[in-house]
């Protein structure tokens, strides 16, 4: 990457008329007349249509005729057309990254349609900070990185169960990782499935059976992840077997340990309601069918050995053992738990026997559950006659879980029916709801069912519920919100329709492999619309309920769905990274000599490594190149490619060479504000044009230098557009930003400048609006101050900003 | 559904409970039966089991009056061991409200054999001299004057194996075993001047008495080898029981080893060991014989 040098640099400059959309409102004539005169411009013109065949056959024509060697085109905004025209100039053998647009259309004709002049003037600076960029820009090579065509899916649930599936019909070895002993996760719990009734376990076990039969799968169960290393197509990965004391390629699944081991202990699995031996398996359709010894309650008899005899399986000697796995992709699949309202015992909970959840019912009714199917009271073991459920308990809760649990309408229509179903007319049957949201195929048909079977649908939130200490009844206080009447019933059995919660551990599954959660504390996906399945991390994807509660249908077909986002990237010998990665200058990183690694320690992704003594090193296949690590640098020794510092300082100079008193210095990032200035163009919401935009790619790239940089220069005002706190695209740069720059702002207040002359904004993408709002705002407030004050303002800061820029260089 | 654990507990009883959905179990110690010997905190496997003072209990109303034991709610899993290795009977086990041990039915554990047989047929009518030596008031002597029988009831499960009445029947009706074998030494040479802590807390009359002299001796004949008296004494080493066998009904349990391990020694642990494995060569070479691969 040698840098040209200035006399070599023949920069070519593509104004669009975009038919009248840019030439309707500024003069193209006068930007390319303009254009010709900037340093180093050795040809201009004017196209109709740029981004058109004729139009990028012009610019290929003009580089070789005119032996360019950097292009510009002003034109539409780079979120539109960048890529393209990178392609076109790549055609003519020239290096795609030595291409800089100006955004002349969303960013000015279409922003200021009644200013010509003004916009005219604008269109001109935008062409010069796009010329100052190119004349430092310099080729990149995109980075190549190999794959390893292996999978890890965390999580066998019915989601990971058909993630694992379809990637291993496709010829991936699959890796599936399972916490518990048994894949299966909560739908093997179930009794029955909405709205067809079908036995859960009877269609999940055959499924469950050719996950373990399929060549290409190995199921690692009781087993938790401890560390992932690495990038797309090159994850390495540890994970700790925990030890069952029983071999599991020596036990046969027989069960005669079970039989003679005395010990008996609450089971989980089917939520404490029955119990199991200290030797055994959780569920009859466990898979993989290996015994375990719970050595908690266990009390070391070895009846079990004895009964296991020459298959030798039990070796009270294991202990857990970590094994290291090297995967090109990732899956998680983690689902989530049910929520168990024993805090605070809401609505009796843990304090009245015969207050029950509904997973806790879902064992009840199972034929094989621990009362064989019969759905008896805990507190005197008789069948309930009348039964209330109660919707929405932790869910739509702004005390508790905020969201919707998705799923609990229709699990309680299921029990409502099967209740029913079993015990006719001789059962009274509640249902206590807020909304009943029956959404989706033959969903609503089986609400009507219920309705049609003679359940009581109450539509009002439960206030409290009291215990009859003699009959253990349950007295529940509500309001009938259609009636407008307070209610009491008397039920003889109450079952909660409990939020569906994150699962325990997502917060380390979250550090782990870094990615984020969202407020709720499920993962977060890359985009709601458009990437459901990916996470900010590439070759990392989400599946099912770990995003946001989902029923089995739905969990599914992301199951599949992330199997062949994970297969785009292992059916492909190599992955190609953009190469506007990270560089760390080892001759200035301070960590050789001090203990530094402020770098490694901001670092979205942990893509810098700074081991004490040595330079930091950024694994570029890992870097996303936010520019997070560069603006917090304290030596400046980092270098973000395509976007140095000094390309953007070139074009803030460019910015505030005519008039910088009078103009707004805007950086904005990629993703949502400069997408969010977009739009107020494509809205033609008009602002004020004395606004000048630099992009970034994330706001944590934003260095000090900048703002105190356009200050000295004299600036007017300066805004540093970011995406919303939670939707950073880099997972949280924008916060590190707004770390830095909420200092610096009470830094530059002390030092004189008037407060608002320097703003940090939230816009996202969406928010065109907003945008053209702040830049009014802005644009009124810096006509209030008044050119003078400005003027006497810069004066006395200049020295200050002088001094703490001269640190740098 | 949290799995309610329950444990209520007093001067003269403790109650713990573990309470599902579809099963209830139950532990309870009649404290007026616990004489605060260590067989239960030695032969228990998860360590449920501690021995406490009357000063340990701060916080209930009527606290035991003397050294007994607690059963750790969050450690103790219900297999009953406990119940079955005390030899006063004090523990108790119930699985849905029915008294059941499983190590006992699993074989985890042996069958604790009291032994008391009564030769009714040699008991005069009117005597109730072993009813009155009991010192545990477990006998029962009742009479049918009218075809001069006599029956003697014997609350074996409560028996700790004294054999006071054995030796005080004038008629040699009784034959009894004890439970535990040893050997027990009081070195009275380190009593402090006028303790009698260990001759208070001995359940059996007798077995320690205060001489003449003022000094503590022992008549090993009675003593059950508990060890209450040890657990009370103050000084280290005046006391000393070495515990070597328990009469039981043979099991293969790697937790009754462990168990006798702690109750007796490695040693007397290891004897046990061989004279099973003894047992089973002989019990072997017995069948081939029957079978006749091999000559007598």
């Amino acid at each position: 990457m040698s840098e040209s040098k200035p006399e070599d640099i023949r920069i070519g400059v593509f104004v669009c008329h975009c038919g009248l959309n840019i030439a309707g409102v500024v003069n193209v004539k006068e930007v390319v007349e303009y254009a010709r005169t900037l340093p180093n411009v050795v040809f201009a013109i004017d196209n109709r249509y740029t981004c058109s065949d004729p139009g990028q056959e012009e610019i290929k024509k003009a580089i070789k005729d005119y032996n360019l060697n950097r292009v510009v085109v002003a034109a539409c905004s780079p979120r539109m057309h960048e890529f393209t025209f990178r392609r076109c100039v790549a055609e003519t053998g020239l290096n795609p990254y030595l291409f800089e647009m100006a955004n002349i259309r969303e960013h000015c004709s279409w922003a200021h349609p009644s200013h010509p002049k003004e916009a005219t003037e604008k269109a001109k600076e935008l062409v010069k900070m796009a010329v100052a960029k190119a004349r430092l820009l310099a080729p990149l090579e995109p980075i190549k990185v190999p794959v390893t065509p292996t999978a890890l899916v965390i999580g066998g649930g019915i989601s990971g169960i058909n993630a694992a599936l379809d990637l291993a019909e496709m010829g991936f070895k699959v890796y599936l990782l399972e916490k518990k002993e048994s894949i299966g996760g909560h739908m093997a719990q179930l009794d029955k499935t909405f709205p067809t009734l079908d036995c859960s376990i009877c269609i999940e076990g055959p499924k469950m059976v050719d996950v373990a039969r399929h060549p290409n799968i190995e199921i690692i169960s009781f087993a938790d992840l401890v560390k992932v290393e690495g990038y797309i197509g090159n994850f390495r990965v540890v994970i700790r077997r925990n030890p069952r004391y029983v071999l599991e390629d020596k036990c046969t699944g027989c069960g005669e340990c079970s039989a003679v081991c005395p010990i008996e202990y609450p089971n989980d699995w089917d939520m404490n309601l029955g119990v199991r031996k200290a030797i055994s398996v959780p569920f009859p359709q466990a898979v993989p069918l290996v015994y375990r010894i719970n050595r908690d309650y266990c009390i070391e008899c070895y009846k079990c050995v004895d009964a296991c005899g020459p298959r030798q399986a039990i070796d009270f000697d294991q202990k857990p053992e970590e094994i290291e796995l090297k995967v090109g992709a990732i899956i998680v699949a983690t689902g989530y738990d049910i929520y168990l309202p024993e805090e605070g015992n809401l609505y009796g909970y843990g304090k009245y026997s015969n207050v029950i959840t509904s997973l806790e019912f879902e064992r009840l009714i199972l034929a094989a559950g621990p009362t064989g199917g019969h759905v008896v009271r805990a507190s005197d073991g008789k069948r309930p006659r009348v039964v209330a459920f109660i919707q929405c308990v932790g869910s739509r809760d702004v005390n508790k879980y905020p969201y919707c649990s998705n799923f609990c309408c229709m699990y309680t229509l299921k029990h409502t029916i099967q209740l029913k179903e079993h015990y006719g007319d001789d059962v009274e049957v509640y249902v206590f709801y807020m909304d009943m949201r029956s959404h989706f195929k033959g969903y609503e048909e089986f609400y009507q069912r219920a309705r049609e079977m003679g359940v009581n649908f109450i539509r009002g939130r439960v206030s409290k519920i009291e215990e009859d200490p003699k009959t253990k009844n349950l007295i529940i206080h509500a309001e009938d919100t259609l009636l407008g009447e307070p209610i009491e019933l008397e039920a003889e059995m109450v079952v909660l329709a409990t939020a569906a919660i994150p699962a325990k551990g997502s917060e380390e599954i979250a550090r782990i492999l870094n990615i984020t959660r969202g407020a709720d504390g499920f993962f977060m996906e890359s985009h709601p619309k458009l990437k459901p399945l990916d996470t900010p991390v590439d070759g990392i994807f989400l599946a099912g309920a770990c995003q946001g509660p989902k029923d089995i249908p739905y969990s599914v077909a992301q199951g599949c769905g992330a199997a062949a986002r994970a297969a785009t990237i292992l059916s492909k010998p190599s992955v190609t990274i953009e190469p506007i990665v990270s560089v760390v200058d080892p001759e200035k990183c301070r960590n050789t000599k001090v203990k530094c690694g402020i770098c490694a320690m901001k670092c979205p992704y942990g893509a810098i490594k700074a081991e004490p003594g040595m330079p930091a090193q950024v694994i570029a296949a890992m870097c996303h190149g936010c520019g997070t690590c560069v603006a917090e640098c304290p030596a400046d020794a980092i270098t973000q490619m395509h976007f140095t510092d000094a390309q953007i300082l070139a074009q803030i100079d460019a910015a505030l060479e005519k008039n910088p008193e009078g103009k707004i210095l805007g950086i904005c990032c990629n993703w949502c504000a400069y997408a969010g200035a977009d739009l107020a163009g494509t809205s033609r919401f008009e602002y004020p044009p004395n606004i000048r935009i630099v992009k970034v790619m994330c706001s944590g790239r934003v260095d000090r230098d900048f703002i105190l940089y356009a200050f000295k220069k004299g600036a007017g005002m300066v805004l540093v557009g970011a995406c919303h706190p939670y939707d950073c695209h880099y997972i949280d740069g924008n916060l590190k930003m707004r770390v830095r720059m909420d200092a610096l702002a009470k830094a530059l207040e002390k030092l004189g400048l008037t407060p608002d002359r320097f703003r940090v904004e939230y816009v996202s993408a969406a928010e065109g609006v907003k945008f053209a709002q702040i830049v009014k705002e802005m644009a009124a407030k810096l006509e209030e101050i008044g050119r003078d004050r400005i003027l006497a303002e810069n004066e006395k800061l200049r020295p200050h900003l002088e001094r703490m820029l001269s640190k740098r260089r | 559904m949290p799995v309610k654990l329950v444990k209520i507990e007093d001067a003269s009883s403790l109650l713990l409970e573990r309470i599902m959905y579809t099963k209830r179990y139950t532990l309870s110690l009649d404290r007026g039966r616990c004489v605060g010997c260590k067989l239960c905190e030695a032969a228990c496997p998860k360590e449920a089991i501690k021995i406490v003072k009357p000063s340990d209990f701060k916080d209930i109303e009527e606290p035991p009056k003397r050294i007994t034991v607690t059963v750790l709610e969050d450690k103790c899993n219900f297999c009953g061991i406990c119940s079955e290795i005390c030899i006063f009977g004090a523990f108790k086990q119930n699985i849905n409200g029915e008294e059941h041990i499983p190590v006992l039915e699993s074989e985890s554990f042996p069958k604790i054999i009291h032994e008391v047989e009564v030769e009714e047929s040699k008991c005069p009518v009117g005597c109730k001299i072993c009813e009155e030596a009991c010192p545990l008031n477990l006998i029962e002597v009742s009479f049918d004057e009218a075809n001069s029988k006599v029956k003697v009831d014997v609350d074996k499960e409560h028996c700790p194996g004294c054999r006071i009445c054995e030796f005080k029947c004038p008629y040699n009706a009784i034959h009894t075993r004890k439970i535990i074998s040893g050997t027990i030494r009081v070195d009275n040479a380190l009593c402090p001047e006028g303790c009698r802590e260990c001759v208070d807390a001995c359940p059996i009359p007798g077995v320690l008495f205060i001489s003449n002299d003022g000094k503590v001796n022992v008549n090993d004949l009675f003593c059950v080898y508990c060890g209450a008296c040890a657990n009370v004494c103050p000084v280290e080493g005046a006391i000393e029981i070495k515990r070597v066998s328990f009469h039981h009904a043979p099991v293969k349990s790697g937790a009754w080893n462990k168990a006798l391990e702690r109750l007796t020694s490695t040693l007397n642990m290891a004897k046990e060991l061989r004279s099973k494995s003894a047992q089973r060569t002989y019990d072997s070479v017995r069948r081939l014989q029957l079978g006749g691969r091999v000559k007598k």
